[in-house]
């Protein structure tokens, strides 16, 4: 039995910044339907990852791969064919905020839309019915017209999953989508992410604060530390000591 | 399939009603500065706007011409800086004056609402007369003297800058004031103590902004006689020198362009706000904030000891003494005799304000300023936004938002040349002052509204494209970069993101602008552009005071009605 094709892959990468080495030599194949949580404290390389993975950061060294397409080769026309299939979510939801969520949500088939049609739909929204379904899916149908920065936190994360259903993508990404949200919130919107990404077969890679959110919703689990894989695991083989290493300190020297 | 949930809004929003009236304002001015009648334009006049064309690039560069050259652009400068000095020492103290907070602290249990509304409503009328009013007043009162470039700067600018102070000092945060004078700290030094260290660089920031406008007014100054570049400029013109004329404008350039980087480069350094941000920011509080969603710019770091900030710092003080040196004004006629002589002679020769004269008339000159502010504004505005966009460093130049991730060395060269070029065009519209534009005008437009309404939004949208690409360079880039992560084409990112970020702010400053524009019409009144400028100008180059009390009183009234109008679309914005 063969296995089927990775749908991301990144060969040996590292990633550097200005002053400080946020990834190290980190390889890693994800496959199509995976529900993958990356954990591990701040500063880790999680959001670098996440980065990596939908092409807005390419690496110092080494490749990534999605959808069987090198993301630092190519034009970047070709490129944004490849970002198309790929959504992100993001902790801080990266909204335009003076936007009617509408636009917000319709902003996920930007990547199809012409511009004749995305410049029309700005000053007669187009394509209602479709977002309006995305805004039922996640909950808050009454939002369609309402003002983006008057909607609460947890309604605007909800605007930017929103604008990822619109996208349909293959993959979703998230980055730490639930930081910012209380407990009870946070659980709302993981229970639904995980509903959307089962039931339309998505892959889902998701970075968390939480262990227990990631056990509880993911079925794979990647522990970063200092830049480096420190486990890939299944959820179910997770225990108290790995947890434990996953937040030691470095030791000094 | 889903039925959405909510119907379509209407699209009678507050926000479409005050759009459909501006479009309505701007057919309507067009109408008046008589746009759509033919003849419009001075073909005769072509030769000579080319022979002023064709002098830009053989200026006169002679060793005596560039001494006098050089000699006037640190009397303009000069004048600036003595005008910001006073101008700062009014506004400091008629800030704290006019602030409530201020009388809060001092009478804690009276109404004293009365009182600072009060300051505040006497300090509009210096506000609402240009600073040319001001001079050619001046000139009456001191004759041709360097003091009154000073005075005519201090007296209008002391009372914007009093009003901005009082704003910024009402707007931050009390309680450490209050713990102070709970614990019987006199108001004063709790001011001392709270206030003043937490909005200084509010207050710095808004001084190096002060001190730009100074330098442009300085320089518009020039034209009434006070000397500096604009008088110069304007023998130049006169006597038709073009190739002085450009030598002096490439003073002027550079000058304005020296300051404003250098302005820009203290308030980066120093990590103040950007103007844009300083005057909108009361705007965004009120709204209050819709989610947890955190500050969009991370909490301002304390500048640490900069060597180079204190280098500069002291360099500055250093100008003061140097400046007051150079222009050599006599500050004794301030208090002399015969001063006070001549303003009870003024006072004496306005009163009963001579009302005799149509009103209807000056009513429709009075309209046909509003026009004229409306066009220039209009223009200014658009011609702002649109080259605000190419002349942010932060979209196309390598590493930018819309730049390919590996750019070649062409692309790099194209990207470097439309930013310097469009920043470079922008000077060049704010540097050279309105009356200016309006000569330049002149040569191919017959007089009348339309020149000097050209005149003006060439100079404003200079000022407003600058001010626009700061608050563009100032972007949350996350929103954006989120937009580009899922595959959006650069063109969409800009329609979807960039724009509706950043026009609601640009707008409102627009309308904020459209009340200075007012004030300006006057400048180009000077030169034979119409309006009640023009009227003003007349009148008190014949002293015809009690006409000119009619006249500044309609100003008055012009000012108020556009501050209302613009505060009242400003609030439909939110």
């Amino acid at each position: 039995m063969t296995l089927p094709a990775p749908l991301f892959e990144l060969r040996q990468v590292t990633q550097q910044f200005d002053r400080s080495l946020a990834l190290r030599n980190i390889t890693l194949q994800i496959f199509p339907g995976e529900r993958v949580a990356l954990v591990g404290s701040s500063g880790t390389g999680k959001s670098t990852l996440i980065q990596l993975l939908n092409g807005t950061l390419l690496p110092s060294q080494g490749e990534v791969w999605a959808l069987g397409h090198s993301l630092s080769q190519g034009s970047s026309r070709q490129r944004r064919q490849v970002q198309r299939q790929i959504g992100t979510i993001y902790q801080q939801f990266h909204l335009v905020d003076t936007l009617p969520v509408i636009h917000n949500v319709n902003a996920g088939r930007l990547g199809q839309w012409s511009f004749f049609k995305a410049a029309v739909s700005l000053l007669y929204p187009l394509e209602v019915e479709a977002a309006a379904k995305a805004l039922h899916r996640v909950g808050i149908p009454e939002k369609l017209y309402a003002r983006t920065d008057q909607l609460s936190g947890g309604q605007q994360q909800r605007v930017a999953i929103a604008r990822v259903l619109r996208q349909d993508p293959v993959a979703i990404l998230a980055d730490e989508p639930v930081s910012s949200l209380d407990p009870e919130l946070s659980r709302e919107v993981m229970a639904l992410l995980r509903e959307l990404v089962q039931e339309m077969g998505k892959t889902l890679v998701i970075s968390l604060h939480s262990i227990e959110l990631a056990q509880q919703y993911c079925d794979r689990i990647i522990g970063l530390r200092d830049g480096t894989i420190l486990f890939d695991i299944p959820s179910f083989a997770l225990s108290a000591e790995r947890i434990r290493d996953l937040y030691r300190l470095r030791e000094p020297g | 399939m889903t039925r959405p949930a909510v119907d379509r809004p209407s699209w009678l929003t507050p926000r479409s009603r005050w759009g459909l009236i501006v479009l309505a304002a701007i057919a309507f001015s067009l109408w008046q500065a008589r746009v759509f009648e033919p003849n419009r334009f001075n073909v005769g006049g072509i030769p000579q706007l080319l022979r002023f064309v064709q002098a830009s690039v053989q200026p006169d560069l002679s060793l005596d011409f560039l001494q006098l050259t050089l000699d006037a652009a640190i009397v303009t400068f000069a004048y600036a800086v003595c005008g910001t000095f006073f101008s700062i020492v009014f506004g400091c103290v008629g800030g704290i004056l006019a602030s409530e907070v201020w009388w809060v602290s001092v009478l804690p249990r009276h109404a004293t609402r009365p009182i600072w509304l009060g300051i505040r409503a006497t300090l509009a009328v210096p506000r609402a007369i240009h600073e040319l009013i001001w001079g050619l007043f001046f000139v009456n009162l001191f004759g041709l003297d360097p003091l009154v470039a000073i005075v005519a700067i201090a007296v209008p600018y002391g009372a914007i800058v009093a009003k901005v102070f009082s704003e910024i000092l009402d707007e931050t945060p009390r309680q450490p004031l209050i713990a102070l004078l709970n614990s019987g700290v006199a108001p004063f030094t709790a001011f001392l103590y709270t206030l003043l260290p937490q909005a200084f660089l509010d207050l710095l920031s808004y001084t190096f902004y002060r001190f730009e406008c100074s330098v442009r007014s300085a320089a518009v100054l020039g034209i009434i006689g006070a000397g500096g570049l604009g008088y110069q400029i304007l023998l130049s013109l006169q006597s038709l020198r073009y190739e002085q004329l450009w030598t002096l404008f490439y003073a002027l350039f550079l000058l304005n362009g020296a300051i404003d980087f250098f302005s820009a480069w203290l308030r980066r350094r120093l990590g103040s706000p950007s103007r844009l941000d300083l005057n909108l920011r009361k705007q965004a509080r009120s709204r209050g904030s819709g989610g947890s969603l955190p500050d969009a710019h991370p909490a301002r770091q304390p500048p640490e000891r900069d060597r180079w900030l204190v280098a500069v710092g002291l360099g500055g003080l250093l100008l003061l003494p140097f400046s007051f040196w150079y222009v050599g004004a006599d500050f004794s006629k301030l208090w002399s005799a015969r001063t006070l002589e001549l303003l009870g002679d003024v006072a004496q020769t306005a009163f009963p304000p001579n009302l005799d004269q149509s009103q209807w008339q000056l009513g429709m000159v009075a309209v046909q300023t509003v026009a004229m502010s409306i066009l220039a504004i209009a223009i200014a505005g658009c011609g702002g936004i649109l080259l605000s966009f190419p002349a942010a460093h932060t979209f196309f130049l390598p590493g930018g938002l819309f730049t390919p991730a590996q750019p070649s060395w062409r692309d790099r060269v194209l990207a470097w040349t439309g930013v310097l070029g469009t920043r470079a065009a922008l000077l060049i519209a704010r540097a050279v002052p309105a009356p200016i534009w309006a000569l330049v005008a002149l040569f191919v437009l017959f007089p009348g509204i339309l020149p000097g309404a050209i005149a003006l939004a060439l100079h404003n949208m200079g000022i407003l494209g600058r001010l626009m690409a700061e608050s563009n360079e100032n972007l949350d880039p996350r929103p954006l970069v989120a937009l580009k992560a899922q595959g959006t084409p650069a063109a969409l990112v800009f329609l979807y993101g960039v724009l509706p970020m950043t026009l609601t702010r640009s707008i409102a400053y627009i309308l904020y602008r459209w009340e200075v524009c007012l004030r300006e019409t006057v400048i180009v009144g000077l030169v034979g552009a119409g309006g009640l400028g023009r009227l003003l100008t007349e009148q008190l180059s014949s002293f015809d005071y009690r006409r000119v009390v009619v006249t500044l009183g309609w100003f008055v009234i012009l000012t108020f009605g556009v501050d209302w109008v613009s505060g009242a679309m400003r609030r439909s914005l939110r």
